[in-house]
């Protein structure tokens, strides 16, 4: 008994063989705090009683000293 | 959920379950979406806990589902009324509570121990990567000289994909560098059987571009 995406396992299927050039990219367990707080996401426990988009606010003033301009969020419980 | 009046516990329970399934819902009378009927499907409901008039249970929905008017419903249904009383969303596709939960006061913490004390651990543990969030759905793997071009919304066509998931035609699909970074998301041109049959055409019509340009090479004809 589950959510439709709950436990999926997807079949990987390769249609050739090729590396990826070293130079360029970082591998997303790589990422440095720095790129991770520019290509990140928090999973927030959202205090009752306050919006979410007051808790995105709270969440982006946080981060404000670490160069944090744009925080959004997503999903809305009714 | 808390019932208006005296009820039988059974009676409560077999009406609760006859709304796992296909419901439809009138949306709420303050509501962005227009005011008419619409379908939901409600995966499971298991009713945890009964104490004297109120019900805790834990139901899995369809996204768009509203549980105030579920609830109001299964009142109705029930015979005496009820209405909703708290809500915890305890999981949604892939990611469930165990999955580093964090509170705001956790990220400020973070944050101190991050700029006081030189220790990026915490907030390692709070922030996560992007990628994590959106995991539950299919992807393609495109070839490096294919990334920069799709940051720029350009759809990814055969020449591009390295590897895939299987996908369905109109699927939304993740686009994925060789090392496992996110590029956009698209939705899928073709299906994913016809892939090893074809030589060139769009796989993937690019919607929302995640990956900045200029991270990986700009692709030039000549050099392939």
């Amino acid at each position: 008994m589950g959510l439709p995406y709950e436990g999926i396992k997807r079949e990987v299927i390769s249609l050739r063989d090729e590396a990826t050039c070293e130079d360029y990219g970082v591998y997303p367990d790589r990422r440095n705090i720095k790129q991770k707080l520019d290509l990140g996401f928090i999973l927030l426990d959202k205090p009752s009683g306050i919006r979410s988009k007051t808790s995105a606010f709270i969440a982006k003033r946080i981060l404000s000293p670490l160069n944090v301009s744009k925080i959004g969020y997503s999903g809305t419980l009714v | 959920m808390h019932v208006h009046k005296e009820f039988d516990e059974e009676h409560l329970k077999k009406q609760m379950l006859e709304f796992v399934g296909k419901i439809n819902q009138l949306p709420p009378v303050r509501s962005n979406v227009k005011r008419q009927y619409r379908e939901r499907t409600v995966y499971y409901l298991d009713i945890l806990e009964v104490d004297g008039r109120d019900v805790l249970f834990r139901v899995g929905v369809e996204s768009g589902t509203y549980i105030r008017k579920l609830i109001h419903d299964m009142g109705e249904k029930i015979g005496v009324g009820a209405h909703m009383v708290e809500l915890r969303r305890t999981k949604v596709a892939n990611l469930t509570e165990d999955d580093s939960l964090s509170t705001l006061q956790n990220l400020e913490d973070a944050v101190y121990f991050y700029e006081k004390e030189g220790d990026e651990k915490p907030l390692n543990k709070v922030v996560q990567n992007i990628e994590k969030a959106v995991d539950f759905l299919p992807k393609v793997w495109i070839s490096d000289f294919a990334v920069d071009t799709v940051c720029k919304g350009a759809p990814v066509a055969v020449p591009g994909v390295v590897k895939f998931n299987p996908f369905k035609i109109d699927e939304w699909v993740l686009i994925y560098t060789l090392k496992g970074e996110i590029v956009a998301i698209g939705k899928a041109a073709i299906d994913s059987s016809s892939l090893k049959d074809i030589e060139k055409g769009i796989v993937i019509r690019t919607d929302s571009v995640i990956m900045r340009p200029g991270v990986y090479p700009e692709y030039h004809r000549a050099q392939q």
